[in-house]
């Protein structure tokens, strides 16, 4: 069992990451605060719960999602599915790829993947539906395995796949409709 | 791309990149993308916008918020 005398010692390493997590979330930094001070206080009181060399990060993640989901999920007018229509997979490097040469693909390519800034990804994400939002947060941002995500959110290793599945697809069609309005594709590639 | 291998391997993108397949799998993919050019570089546009997205996503903090975060904690402390 941890000792509450070394919590900060050990968990404040992981602040940073769970501040991130937590914007992505809660969409403003206000929020991201309440959320990430919630989630240390609470781990901090339950700290003699956790088995030392067990997996911190992952411990900290449930207890933050948990407590988001708590707290800020009561807007169920936000819709909970993704509506892929159309969308297949690889949805972005197929539509840059519709180019004539290779060559020429390959300069989209670059120009798509320098040109998206970090607003049209973080909208692309905070835009998912929460069902897919946290996979694809714990496994994009924070490189969790699907087996911790599993942990984390409290649903089957198979949901967690389809969930993120779905999930990087959604982003895909955003990131395309971003690249398209930035004028990173050639005039034409787009799609109606 | 054309192929039940290609197939096969797209099937498996997002395991092999996420590092969640078998090791016999992902010897059959790496192989299968040595021959197929197509697939090499469908991979890897995959890749290189995982990297963006994960570099983009990252969120600066307030090295004030990390400080009251600390006080926070300290108070709980106190009181406890």
């Amino acid at each position: 069992m941890a000792d509450q005398a070394n919590f900060e010692q050990d968990a404040m390493q992981y602040a940073r990451q769970l501040y991130s997590a937590a914007m992505r979330m809660t969409r403003n930094p206000s929020d991201a605060e309440d959320l990430v001070q919630e989630t240390f206080l609470k781990a901090y009181r339950a700290y003699h719960t956790f088995e030392e060399g067990t997996n911190l990060k992952a411990w900290l993640y449930r207890i933050l999602t948990n407590t988001y989901i708590n707290k800020y999920r009561k807007d169920s007018r936000r819709p909970s599915e993704v509506d892929l229509g159309s969308v297949e997979d690889l949805y972005l490097y197929r539509n840059i790829g519709s180019e004539e040469s290779a060559e020429a693909a390959r300069t989209t390519e670059d120009r798509v993947l320098d040109g998206l800034v970090e607003s049209d990804i973080k909208k692309a994400v905070e835009d998912l539906p929460e069902n897919f939002r946290l996979p694809v947060l714990l496994a994009d941002l924070e490189g969790f395995s699907y087996k911790e995500i599993s942990d984390i959110l409290d649903i089957p290793i198979g949901t967690v796949m389809s969930r993120l599945h779905r999930g990087r697809k959604a982003m895909q069609k955003s990131l395309w409709e971003y690249a398209v309005k930035r004028g990173l594709v050639p005039e034409g590639a787009e799609r109606p | 791309m054309s192929g039940h291998e290609c197939d096969d391997a797209l099937t498996n993108l997002y395991q092999y990149l996420d590092r969640e397949i078998e090791a016999s799998t992902t010897e059959v993919i790496r192989a299968h993308l040595e021959d197929c050019s197509g697939c090499l570089k469908s991979f890897d546009f995959e890749a290189r916008l995982q990297i963006v997205v994960r570099e983009r996503l990252a969120e600066d903090v307030p090295d004030e918020f990390l400080q009251r975060l600390r006080d926070a904690i300290a108070r709980e402390a106190a009181s406890s």
